[in-house]
């Protein structure tokens, strides 16, 4: 059982709104929900949807298909109506506006209710009775939504009630079995990208959050900011991108758990700072929510074109991590692994997300936290105290010195931005030099060493079949793809990368031998994963499938391209 | 025990030109720590890129010695995460009105308790010579051949149009007047700008120690530092004389201490705790 409902209009008409209560609805009554959104980066007018993909199980991939569409504008109608699927349900804001439209006036109905705004909880009371929803769950997420204002929750309880009642009064109306499965509420809930991540902040023990706001990246600050209290944490909303980074250097060599939240021009602002931490080996966690460049690029849309960004920002050499979550779960867990591997090693640690995974939602159930990493690495006062001497860059055989937070005790600790020897001081010494960039490479090693902290998903693996490698936010349409594909007799393997750096060539090695053909899937322009593993000298892919108009594949459009390049 | 100016020596050679100001200003930080009795582990000095900033590296102190014009962000970072520590910042005038010009503005605004003191000297000391945001206009330098065309910035009016909680100056030579003036920026809660004049010895001929001993006047115990009308008269009058003290001075809450209230501080000494994502799921999903 799967089911598309699409729901669009002009930015302002509550589109997002009503797709998140109409899911949350869903998920209570025990179906698998995800969601994703398509805007223009305006506020009011213009063409946007909200995509929900219904389902007894989880379906994850972005489809383009669907079977209801709720059209609030003309223009969504004309843009959208010829892709319904048949038989589909088109709900219009009126039901004369195209000769497939549904017998329900959205925008009648809602002045009826007392608001035209209300036109979009019309059409979710419409579709919740097309799917045989019981109207009290339908009634319990209006209370919860609008529980501010009890006026609007007037209106909106009767907006729903009349769609409801429009549909029920409809003849020849199609059903939609499977969809009322009339569960007891469940565990699962709705969780976007952006939650997940700041969840897994909170986990990983942020105390310290600065930022400047920037699509699709300001979500997580938002997140950060409405759950301070309860995370206990500080959040700045800085001046400008330099400033929050150079913040966040401050704040984490005073010994706070830091982190920012920004995208691809806000993070090229960013990357002296970048060089800075490495520099001062002092840890940061900097999420980069991707988006179309060059430039302002597409401020609302989705890419995977930063990679390069942050594999290169900042000028000379200083170890790293990223990491790129496949998956919601993993923006939870990667995020909290982040904050201890930070810590750990004294490096910047990089989330790569991006629109997509920003805004869309599947339904979950609570992580558990119980695994995570749960101490901090810096040295205890107690420590401190005994010692006679402390030295910042002390030169040690895995190249990470202990780091001191100032305060703590009585040795004063000395950071700076030019070379400098063991005790933090600025050097002009070739000696100390060398020393100092030697130490740098030890600890690139170090982390080198432990392969991977994030493995790679390899799924449906056969020695001999063709190979499909992706990372990031592509992971479930591209599974989706592969167990349809495997079904038909056309097998593929799917090797997904979620660390992005650094890379252990010699499992990559391992896995990349045999294939008879290897294709590389990037929602970017120029191939940016396919470029590294010819960097760094792995079997080069036979194709690479990019996407670069600021949309994400989607299970449709994925299944033709790979079909193409298939052999 | 208290404090003595041994506690803050330093083993570093030192980098700037014989005769620079930085000598008198490095010697009046000191003196003015020890007399208020600050241990060099509870004072955390930023700083940027320049010969002013090398400032820390010549005492014993905690030091970040950071980006060129960021030196304030990544103080304000600092104050957040250890408020326990007394933070001041070093920088040139390049880099706190010239690189960093945002950072000062939204010092300013949030007046979070760091103390500024920016060693002016009209010039750009360590790249050779170039103009700085406070060189005056029409005066040629290596960059400018022709004639440098725009008007310097005027940081005290700047400082105290934007209500800037404490703005000061005070001239490198001067030492008992700076020392009682950086004791009064440290110990006023909020942020504090203070101006330091000093000549460059090295690239400037015509504000020389003779230049500032004679157009400068220090405020009278008369001077009331609350009107800040008063004190923009004083900045902005056509007179060539330098006034040198505490020229405006307001009293508000400090910005750390609004933002701190009710978080457990300093964030330094959190630990991790992965249950607190519970209680945010119970809330919020």
């Amino acid at each position: 059982m799967e089911i598309g409902i699409r729901i669009a209009g002009a930015a302002g008409q509550g589109l997002q709104t009503t797709a998140d209560m109409l899911g949350q609805i869903l998920v209570q009554n025990g179906l698998f929900v995800s969601t994703y959104v398509d805007a223009e980066s305006r506020i009011r007018g213009g063409l946007n949807f909200s995509h929900l993909r219904i389902s007894d199980q989880a379906l994850e991939g972005v489809s383009e298909r669907f079977d209801i569409l709720m059209a609030l504008t003309t223009g969504a109608v004309k843009r959208f109506s010829e892709k319904l699927d048949s038989p589909g349900v088109l709900l219009c804001f009126s039901s004369s506006c195209d000769s497939r439209a549904a017998p329900v006036d959205l925008d009648n109905l809602a002045k009826q209710a007392g608001n035209l705004k209300a036109s979009g909880v019309v059409g979710l009371g419409a579709i919740c009775s097309l799917l045989e929803i019981p109207q009290d769950r339908v009634h319990e997420i209006l209370q919860k939504h609008f529980t501010q204002n009890a006026k609007l929750l007037e209106i909106n309880l009767r907006a729903a009630d009349l769609g409801i009642a429009a549909v029920q009064d409809w003849k020849n109306k199609p059903e939609f079995p499977g969809a009322n499965i009339h569960s007891p509420a469940n565990e699962r809930v709705l969780m976007s990208g952006h939650q997940a991540i700041s969840l897994g902040a909170i986990a990983g023990g942020v105390s310290f959050v600065a930022g400047y706001p920037m699509s699709p990246a300001t979500s997580i600050l938002a997140d950060l900011a409405a759950w301070s209290k309860e995370a206990d944490i500080v959040i700045e909303q800085a001046e400008d991108e330099i400033a929050a980074i150079n913040m966040l250097a401050g704040a984490s060599y005073a010994g706070a758990r830091s982190m920012t939240s920004t995208s691809g021009g806000g993070f090229c602002l960013m990357t002296e700072g970048v060089s800075l931490l490495g520099m001062i080996e002092t840890p940061a966690v900097i999420v980069v929510a991707q988006r179309p460049g060059p430039a302002t690029g597409l401020p609302t849309r989705t890419a995977q074109g930063d990679l390069n960004l942050v594999l290169h920002a900042g000028h000379g050499f200083f170890p790293r991590l990223i990491f790129a979550p496949a998956r919601i779960e993993d923006g939870f867990e990667t995020t909290a692994k982040a904050f201890d591997l930070a810590e750990r090693f004294q490096v910047p640690v990089f989330i790569l997300t991006d629109q997509l995974l920003q805004d869309c939602q599947p339904s979950l159930s609570a992580f558990d936290t119980s695994l995570l990493p749960s101490s901090r690495h810096l040295m205890r006062a107690s420590e401190l105290r005994e010692r006679a001497s402390y030295m910042r860059f002390e030169q040690t055989s895995d190249g990470i010195s202990p780091q001191a937070a100032p305060g703590a005790s009585q040795h004063v600790v000395v950071v700076d931005s030019d070379e400098h020897d063991e005790q933090g001081h600025l050097t002009e010494s070739p000696i100390i030099a060398q020393a100092m960039s030697q130490k740098r490479i030890r600890k690139a090693k170090t982390i080198k060493n432990f392969s991977w902290f994030l493995n790679p998903y390899l799924d449906g693996f056969e020695k001999d079949n063709p190979l499909v490698i992706s990372w990031g936010s592509t992971y479930s349409t591209i599974s989706e793809i592969r167990e349809d594909f495997a079904s038909q007799n056309r097998a593929f393997s799917h090797l997904h990368l979620r660390q992005m750096w650094p890379l252990d060539e010699s499992y990559l090695e391992s896995i990349l031998r045999t294939p008879r053909q290897i294709t590389i899937i990037e929602n970017n322009t120029d191939g940016q994963l396919a470029s590294l593993f010819k960097t760094v000298g792995l079997r080069p892919a036979d194709n690479v499938i990019t996407r670069h108009d600021g949309r994400p594949f989607t299970v449709q459009d994925l299944t033709v391209k790979i079909k193409e390049v298939l052999s | 025990m208290s404090v003595e100016l041994k506690d803050f020596k330093s083993d570093q050679e030192i980098a700037w030109c014989p005769g620079c100001g930085n000598f008198g200003i490095l010697k009046a930080v000191k003196a003015a720590l020890v007399e208020l009795d600050l241990p060099p582990d509870k004072v955390l000095i930023c700083s940027g890129i320049g010969q002013a900033p090398k400032l820390p590296h010549y005492m014993r102190v905690n030091t970040f010695n950071g980006l060129h014009g960021r030196e304030v962000a990544a103080a304000t970072g600092a104050k957040l995460a250890a408020d326990d520590l007394t933070v001041l910042v070093h920088s040139g005038e390049g880099g706190a009105y010239g690189e960093g010009g945002n950072h000062l503005l939204a010092a300013m605004r949030r007046n979070i308790d760091i103390t500024l003191l920016v060693h002016d000297n009209k010039t750009y000391g360590l790249t050779k010579g170039q103009a700085s945001p406070t060189t005056e206009a029409r005066r040629t330098a290596s960059l400018q051949p022709k004639g440098i065309f725009s008007e310097p910035i005027n940081p005290l009016a700047l400082a105290i149009s934007q209500s800037c909680s404490f703005v000061a100056q005070s001239m490198s030579s001067r030492h008992e007047h700076l020392v009682r003036t950086i004791k009064a920026g440290i110990l006023h809660e909020g942020f504090s700008l203070i101006n330091i004049l000093q000549p460059c010895v090295s690239w400037d001929k015509l504000h020389t120690y003779k230049y500032y001993q004679e157009n400068c006047y220090e405020l009278g115990e008369d001077y009331n530092p609350q009107d800040p009308l008063h004190a923009l008269e004083l900045v902005l009058g056509s007179t060539r004389r330098i006034p040198l003290g505490i020229i405006y001075e307001n009293q508000r809450p400090s910005y750390d201490k609004l933002v701190l209230e009710g978080v457990f501080h300093p964030l330094r000494d959190r630990g991790v705790d992965p249950e607190r994502v519970g209680k945010i799921f119970e809330k919020y999903f």
